[in-house]
């Protein structure tokens, strides 16, 4: 067992976007649909990142299956040049954990053009808010372009914003071709339903 | 010293950052000497490198590079893993194992592991062990070993090995603190000429000798432990 017999998940985005709110609202559902799953903090405060994690996911994830991988200043460098490091970590949760189903890793908060290596993660997905500007999409960042499912989180703040919905819709349509994306609301749940529904069909049934 | 393009390629990439065995996450303890503001300059940084190379990475880690080449040279997979247990042995802090058994596991999976050399004599030994945690992998033990493997001199390897570590701490110095591109340059020349006095002092050490002195390093190494900032592993 290593971290070529587990699915992974990464999840990248700007600082703020809440790419931290979307794991919280994956877990539990992955768990209750009966998978394993282990998640993989890389932010700044990676230790307290992973205690936060641990401590919201008590009932759900053992302590041993959340951690904190420390990147050296370099969030891109550690999800796409030199993932080794949460490649270690996932090899660790595969040893502690034989049966596990899925990893969920976390990037740092980076810049529009991080993605993540695909020996790191099966399925990307890139989460921007609509507070960061409605021209986001426009600027065709890699990530927003790349990701194999973009999330665009935060449409509660649109109208405090003057963010328009549908022009990020619009452009986002424009920049994506044919991948899809979706639009969240992780504070009050909106959307999430539709992204655990690419997640099950891309990673977890393909 | 060879002159073999092969291997002199060998060196660079081995001593190249773009070698993706997470190297740019460990700072050896520099991440807490920047917490704890005990390094301001490029003054502050020659000094603390110049250290490091006379005190661990000379009469340690070379040590460990250069008989882990001549073990493997001599294909003595015993005398090979005595040198990972004595680096361990002589490794004080958690961090700085933890970060040196990680990368030389990365190393090993791929350059040492790979399917074209599992023959019995060559790296399935080593990377066997590893594999099943019968021997922690040190970074610099596996490096003696590709290096050997690939070509290069003994002393080529304990250069390249520790040139790679001072350009790595330069890396995070930069990365953490606030050092001028041109400033860390000259912090570089300045300290090259440690790095090969450092590996000539040691390349041909035995086994028996590998000691380390650099308590306050150590000191830092453990309390970055507990570090409320850590965006390095070590
Ligand atoms: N209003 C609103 N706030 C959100 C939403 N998603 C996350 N947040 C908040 O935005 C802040 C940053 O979220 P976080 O998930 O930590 O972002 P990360 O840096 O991408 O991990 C936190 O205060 C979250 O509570 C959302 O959909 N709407
Ligand atoms: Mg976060």
């Amino acid at each position: 067992m290593g971290y070529r017999d587990v699915a992974k998940i990464g999840i990248g985005g700007p600082v703020g976007s809440g790419k931290t709110a979307l794991v919280r609202r994956l877990v539990p559902t992955l768990v209750d649909e009966g998978y394993e799953v282990g998640v993989i903090a890389n932010d700044i405060m990676t230790q307290e990142d992973a205690d936060v994690f641990r401590d919201s996911f008590a009932d759900l994830l053992p302590e041993d299956l959340v951690e904190g991988v420390e990147t050296g200043a370099c969030p891109h460098t550690g999800i796409r040049e030199d993932p080794s490091m949460n490649l270690a970590a996932i090899d660790e949760f595969t040893e502690r954990h034989p049966n596990l189903d899925v990893v969920i890793v976390e990037s740092g908060g980076d810049n529009l053009a991080a993605t993540f290596n695909p020996e790191l993660a099966d399925y990307f997905l890139f989460v921007i808010s609509v507070a960061e500007g409605e021209d986001i999409p426009r600027k065709r960042g890699p990530g927003v372009t790349q990701a194999d499912l973009l999330v665009v989180n935060k449409t509660d703040l649109a109208p405090h914003v003057d963010a328009d919905l549908d022009v990020i819709e619009r452009d986002a349509a424009e920049v994506r071709g044919d991948d899809p994306f979706v639009f969240t609301n992780c504070k009050d749940g909106s959307g999430v339903d539709e992204v655990i529904d690419h997640v099950d069909r891309e990673v977890l049934f393909a | 010293m060879t002159t073999d393009s092969g291997s002199f390629l060998t060196a660079l990439r081995l001593a190249d950052s773009f070698l993706p065995v997470g190297g740019y996450t460990a700072s050896y303890g520099l991440e807490q000497y920047i917490n704890e503001d005990r390094i301001e300059d490029g003054d502050d940084l020659r000094d603390l490198l110049a250290a490091y190379l006379r005190r661990v990475v000379g009469p340690c880690e070379t040590v460990a590079v250069a008989n882990a080449h001549a073990a493997r040279t001599e294909g003595d997979l015993e005398r090979l893993l005595a040198v990972d247990e004595r680096l361990h042995a002589v490794t004080m802090p958690r961090e700085f194992r933890e970060s040196s058994t990680k990368a030389g596991a990365k190393l090993c999976e791929l350059l040492v592991a790979g399917d074209d050399v599992r023959t019995p004599d060559s790296g399935a030994g080593v990377a066997d062990a590893i594999e099943q945690n019968s021997t922690p992998g040190h970074y610099p033990v596996v490096f003696g070993v590709v290096a050997a493997d690939r070509g290069l001199s003994r002393l080529e390897a304990c250069l390249a090995h520790a040139y790679s570590f001072v350009t790595g701490l330069l890396g995070a110095a930069q990365r953490l603190g606030r050092f001028g591109h041109t400033e860390i340059q000259s912090v570089l020349e300045s300290v090259q000429p440690v790095v090969t006095e450092a590996c000539e002092r040691y390349v041909d050490a035995d086994v028996t000798t590998m000691s380390s002195f650099a308590p306050l390093t150590e000191i830092m190494g453990m309390r970055h432990e507990r570090a409320g900032r850590r965006l390095f592993m070590s």
